[in-house]
């Protein structure tokens, strides 16, 4: 009982921190979450981590709903509270901060400081994700197979119309074939 | 006070529910802004106000997004109404795929499924950054801080927090030193 109650506190701390430090939408997390998640805590392994991004990716809403995988594999006793839990952690405290912004923002507005904010953090929030790359292939079997499945996408998402969760399912498709 | 034009919680709610359960990455954002507009909840440029507000605060674009929107037309329980609707069909989706997942995983062909999917994640996460980092390419500068970031978080596993502070903290100081070189 302590132990899991212990393990649900971990979860809202680990999950509270990287919801308020979720700038840019939360692309930039992703290495942190790792960090937390696999390194620190062992609640997945990598391998584990790099697949619930992807079902993040694949399902409709926001990518970091996959925060509730990994706080459902978190608590084997209870999977659907660890899920919960680490749900609630990741989306309230960053909204806390929207909702109490209002009011403050429409003063803040006019300032020259709102570009300012966004536009000095864009360079920190992009080598963000391109670390997010790095921490995400390192859950992925090294073979040229994958690799080329990354590299297509990679193309075929800026040269194509087609939807994100279409190339992902594609690219499942060869993995039934190809990586099994 | 019988004349109460304002969207009601439930229809504030379902809306932004319809929005999360059927949209995808970027179109989330299209999605709302079609629907906030139509719904006449918010005009063009409240739109252009929400994003901004969105993209700037830590949170995932399409639940700031939305939790503007509720707040803008019924104030905090209007925000709370935005945020269940945003919430909970994601939550509940992602569960079905989880509990498929612990299931399943263990079947060789799922597993090369599941390889392969991710390998198309990380497609489309390279896609994302390059196109990221093109929106970059206006300064050195900001390609130095940004290859710096990327280079002592995936090798020195520096934390998020201090990132920001550092890496973050420079490209805001950077910010504001040029913006006031122009206006001078």
């Amino acid at each position: 009982m302590n132990a899991s109650l212990d393990n649900l506190l971990h979860l809202l701390w680990t999950f509270a921190q990287l919801s308020v430090l979720g700038f840019g939408g939360g692309k930039g997390i992703i290495p942190q979450m790792h960090a937390d998640a696999v390194t620190r805590y062992h609640w997945v392994t990598s391998q584990q981590f790099t697949q619930f991004y992807t079902i993040g990716k694949l399902v409709p809403g926001p990518t970091t709903i996959f925060a509730a995988l990994i706080g459902y594999a978190a608590t084997p006793g209870r999977p659907l509270l660890g899920a919960a839990v680490a749900t609630l952690a990741m989306f309230v405290p960053s909204s806390a901060i929207m909702v109490g912004f209002d009011a403050f923002w429409v003063r803040f507005g006019a300032s020259p400081w709102r570009a300012i904010i966004s536009q000095g953090l864009a360079p920190a929030i992009v080598g963000l994700v391109w670390s997010s790359v790095w921490t995400i292939a390192r859950g992925i079997p090294v073979s040229v197979v994958a690799y080329a499945v990354a590299a297509v996408v990679t193309v075929l998402m800026l040269r194509s119309k087609l939807s994100a969760p279409l190339l992902i399912v594609l690219s499942g498709v060869v993995g039934v074939v190809a990586l099994r | 006070m019988s004349h109460d034009t304002r969207p009601s919680l439930p229809s504030i709610a379902l809306a932004f529910a319809k929005i999360s359960s059927t949209s995808f990455g970027g179109g989330q954002k299209a999605s709302i802004r079609q629907q906030v507009i139509a719904r006449g909840w918010m005009d063009r440029n409240g739109f252009m106000d929400a994003l901004e507000i969105a993209l700037v605060l830590p949170g995932p674009n399409i639940l700031n997004l939305a939790l503007y929107c509720g707040q803008k037309v019924r104030g905090v329980p209007g925000a709370i109404a935005a945020f269940l609707g945003a919430s909970v069909p994601p939550f509940v989706i992602v569960l079905i795929a989880g509990a498929l997942y612990f299931k399943y995983a263990t079947n060789p062909f799922v597993q090369g499924g599941l390889r392969g999917c991710a390998a198309g994640a990380i497609g489309l996460t390279i896609g994302n950054a390059l196109e990221l980092t093109w929106d970059e390419r206006t300064e050195w500068a900001r390609i130095v801080l940004l290859a710096a970031t990327a280079l002592t978080v995936s090798f020195l596993h520096m934390p998020l927090l201090l990132v920001l502070v550092l890496f973050g903290g420079i490209g805001v100081a950077h910010e504001y030193v040029r913006t006031r070189k122009g206006k001078q």
